[in-house]
């Protein structure tokens, strides 16, 4: 039976690669160029960068999970690896795999916040560039990113088998 | 017992009780201002003026570091409560003391910005303040921030300070403190910040003698700091 253009799936799916796409994106742009905003001439656009990086790096290693090397590995990383993942979304290229990544990174972060949480840990999210305490709060914005990113990875997995009403016949990319 | 009468009785003893309580308060008043008057008699002399460094206003010269020829001035908004400041302070500022300010390169100036949500940052910033006054700045400043989360549990400012003081250094100290002559510096301080505006602790303003100023907000290391200093250091 072919589905229907446009139902709850498609627009569920549609809704998460908006929303979560544009909050990665913003979460890797604001650990990257703010909240030092130098950004001319050239080398001041590069110590602002590095002198986020390096606050980010703080707020990570406020965490108390990993080594100084892991620490440098991960503020490095992560910004960047955010503002992908959240083009990717966008687009909805390769779909099945951005969601899952997007879900993956979401249950890690909310892991470390309820963790941070759980053991009243007075310290900033790091979420984004304005401190934000970790609470209650934090965690159930990251628990409904949570389940949209999960429930988007199923839905773009079961909808990968089903060819779309306007392709019909034609096999679904990856 | 008629009406009046109890009436005039009941007033008679209102009267006595207040005036008694007013009575015994008066004393601990007059304690109050003796001892502040006597504590302003043995606190150190009256503060130094604040100074201007290279358009750099209001200086406290006993919480400023270097040589006022260099041709950066780095001003440093901190909170002895705030982690990010601790790891600033320990990790980041230390090591510019000892090559930049130490050689004559950057004259730091450190202010106070003792934000509202921190219980105990306001005190602790005191009790720096007035250890700077009698030169023993770095002693406490550094006991204060190596500690940070022991007194920022228990409360225990003066416990913390007076560890890294002698007894006699930390009755001057407590006499600046309790004597409050050096709170409208600490405010003087929180107003120049809120006009940059700072917005979170830490956040350190570089200033070079061309009249150019450059924000950094947050956490730099040592590292990415010397990036931008070696820049404008001439």
């Amino acid at each position: 039976m072919q589905s229907a253009p446009f139902n709850f799936r498609r627009a569920l799916m549609l809704i998460g690669r908006l929303l979560l796409g544009c909050i990665f994106i913003y979460a890797g742009y604001s650990k990257i160029l703010l909240p030092n905003k130098m950004y001319s001439p050239l080398v001041m656009l590069k110590f602002s960068i590095l002198s986020n990086l390096s606050n980010f790096g703080f707020q990570v290693a406020s965490y108390k999970m990993l080594s100084p090397a892991g620490v440098d590995f991960v503020s490095h990383v992560l910004p960047f690896a955010e503002v992908a993942l959240g083009l990717l979304l966008l687009i909805g290229w390769r779909l099945r795999i951005s969601a899952a990544i997007a879900s993956l990174f979401l249950l890690l972060f909310l892991t470390v916040v309820t963790r941070a949480y759980i053991l009243h840990m007075d310290i900033n999210c790091g979420c984004f560039a304005t401190p934000e305490p970790v609470s209650l709060k934090k965690i159930f914005e990251d628990s409904a990113m949570a389940t949209l990113a999960i429930l988007m990875t199923l839905f773009a997995f079961q909808e990968s088998r089903k060819p779309h009403p306007w392709n019909a016949g034609a096999q679904l990319p990856l | 017992m008629n009406r009046r009468f109890r009436l005039a009785l009941i007033t008679t003893l209102a009267v006595a009780s207040v005036g008694s309580l007013m009575l015994m308060a008066s004393p601990a008043t007059q304690k109050a201002a003796k001892s502040s008057a006597s504590a302003s008699k043995t606190a150190s002399p009256a503060p130094q003026a604040p100074i201007t460094v290279d358009g750099v206003k209001d200086i406290d010269p006993y919480k400023a570091y270097g040589s006022k020829n260099a041709s950066v001035v780095m001003e440093t908004f901190t909170d002895f409560q705030c982690p990010a400041c601790k790891q600033l302070y320990t990790t980041t500022l230390q090591r510019v003391m000892n090559n930049y300010v130490d050689t004559n390169k950057v004259y730091m100036v450190h202010r106070d910005f003792p934000l509202p949500m921190h219980a105990y940052s306001r005190i602790a910033a005191s009790y720096a303040r007035a250890a700077c006054h009698i030169g023993k700045c770095d002693a406490v400043e550094d006991v204060l921030f190596q500690n940070q989360e022991k007194w920022e549990a228990t409360g225990d400012v003066k416990g913390t300070v007076a560890s890294a003081l002698t007894p006699a250094e930390m009755k001057k100290v407590q006499a600046l403190v309790d004597g409050g002559t050096l709170e409208p510096l600490i405010e003087r301080d929180v107003q120049i910040g809120k006009a940059v505006p700072v917005n979170q602790t830490p956040t350190t303003i570089i200033h070079t003698r061309d009249g150019q100023t450059y924000p950094v907000v947050g956490f730099v290391s040592y590292e990415v700091l010397t990036t931008l200093l070696n820049q404008l250091v001439k």
